[in-house]
């Protein structure tokens, strides 16, 4: 619930949509990884980014299963990729995160219901189409977590998940392998494919 | 006062709300211009785009008369969101211009962010109408989190960043709209009577 006071202390970092789908290995590594960000705001402006592990434990990826950060801003894709994606540890320490071929956003189209029964994100450019499908959505949840409960650290951060108990991400026409897992959030016990609304990052003064 | 990680409440809808709030004279008391637009990506009611705008709060008329009047793609979300919010803040709150707007079918919807921080607009059109709505010379972004108490409406609880605009427009088929932002008192400090507003959620609190 909101504090009494209106305004939270600190300087936002960024504002906007953050949906992804993990997906996992049966002995539990991740087999493909994807993060999607429509932003509001940020001090590199607008923008929308999609960062693709189509094969997250390989520098060097197949063809078929790339490692991409797609932009139609390339300030704000660097500028995620140094100061958020970098700071999150599954992401981080895979071996993707240095092999990335950085291709330019040709278009972006989202359509379904976040609160019917599926929501996608379609994403192209440089020959590339990556298809994100969530769907057997759960209700909405408004979160406000504080640093020692996000994956950077440091941040508070307000947002609205979506869980999905079902996803996919599909390449080119191709789905890759994996299924979902669990994960826990807040406490909250909840699965490796989200949509995220209305999401806000803030450096707390004391940070 | 803790924060409570999980908000208990029911998310109604969430998106961006920007607005601009014109009066002729900043010793008058009354608005003589206000326009309002919604991008709502989340609701029982679907997604969808809408603008309010009231050139004459106070007179019981509508567009082509006097341009009062909505322009929306969802017109079942927008009924909503008038009767449950619009309709309870201070600034619309018994205005005969809210009750009669006319209500128009809207076709396109055009951002142009440019550099943020300098300019800003949302350009609509639909029904023989073009609404442009202009933000210029913006603040920096403020993280806010609102509790029923202090909340425009009165009902929910709210989480946006707000960014304040020292100037602003509102153009109707190439028509000025009359008056110039002004300042107010919200959130405890000095802030414009135009403004961006992204990543809004409104929750009604669990009790």
């Amino acid at each position: 619930m909101p504090l009494a006071q209106p305004i939270t202390p600190g300087v936002v970092d960024w504002t906007g949509e953050n949906p992804g789908i993990l997906l996992i290995n049966d002995d539990g590594s991740f087999s493909a990884m994807a993060l999607f960000f429509r932003v509001a705001w940020s001090p590199v402006g607008q923008g929308q980014v999609l960062l693709l592990y189509g094969s997250p434990r390989r520098s060097r990826a197949n063809p078929d299963a790339p490692n991409l950060l797609f932009s139609d801003n390339t300030d704000l894709g660097h500028y995620l990729l140094d100061n958020f994606i970098g700071k999150l540890a599954a992401f981080r320490d895979a071996p993707a995160f240095d092999g990335l071929t950085h291709v330019s956003i040709q278009s972006v189209r989202s359509s379904g219901d976040p609160m019917g029964h599926r929501y996608t994100e379609t994403i192209t450019g440089e020959g590339h189409s990556v298809e994100l499908v969530w769907e057997d959505l759960e209700k909405p949840r408004a979160l406000e977590l504080t640093p020692d409960q996000v994956g950077t650290g440091e941040h508070t951060m307000f947002t609205l998940l979506v869980p999905a108990r079902q996803a996919q991400i599909i390449v080119n026409g191709r789905s890759l392998p994996g299924k979902l897992g669990k994960r826990v959030q807040a406490g909250f016990e909840t699965t490796t494919a989200f949509l995220y609304f209305s999401e806000t990052w803030v450096i707390p003064p004391d940070a | 006062m803790k924060r409570v990680s999980i908000n208990p409440g029911r998310v109604d809808w969430s998106g961006e709300n920007p607005g601009i709030y014109l009066k002729h004279e900043a010793t008058d008391e009354d608005y003589c211009s206000l326009a309002l637009f919604f991008r709502v990506v989340l609701s029982p009611h679907g997604r969808g785009h809408a603008a309010i705008v009231l050139a004459a709060p106070d007179e019981d008329r509508g567009w082509p008369d006097i341009p009062n009047f909505i322009i929306t793609d969802n017109q079942r979300l927008m009924r909503w969101i008038v009767d449950g919010w619009v309709g309870k803040m201070p600034t619309f709150r018994g205005r005969a211009g809210l009750d009669h707007m006319t209500w128009l079918d809207l076709d396109s919807v055009h951002k142009r962010p440019g550099d943020i921080q300098s300019s800003y607009s949302e350009t609509l059109r639909g029904s023989g109408i073009t609404l442009e709505m202009k933000w210029l010379d913006m603040g920096p972004p403020i993280p806010v989190e609102v509790t029923r108490e202090n909340s425009a409406t009165g009902e929910h609880e709210m989480y946006s960043v707000f960014l304040e605009a020292r100037a602003a427009e509102i153009i109707v088929n190439d028509t000025l709209l009359a008056g110039s932002v002004q300042s107010r008192q919200l959130f405890g400090r000095d802030l414009s009577t135009a403004f961006l507003a992204f990543s809004e959620t409104w929750v009604s609190p669990a009790n």
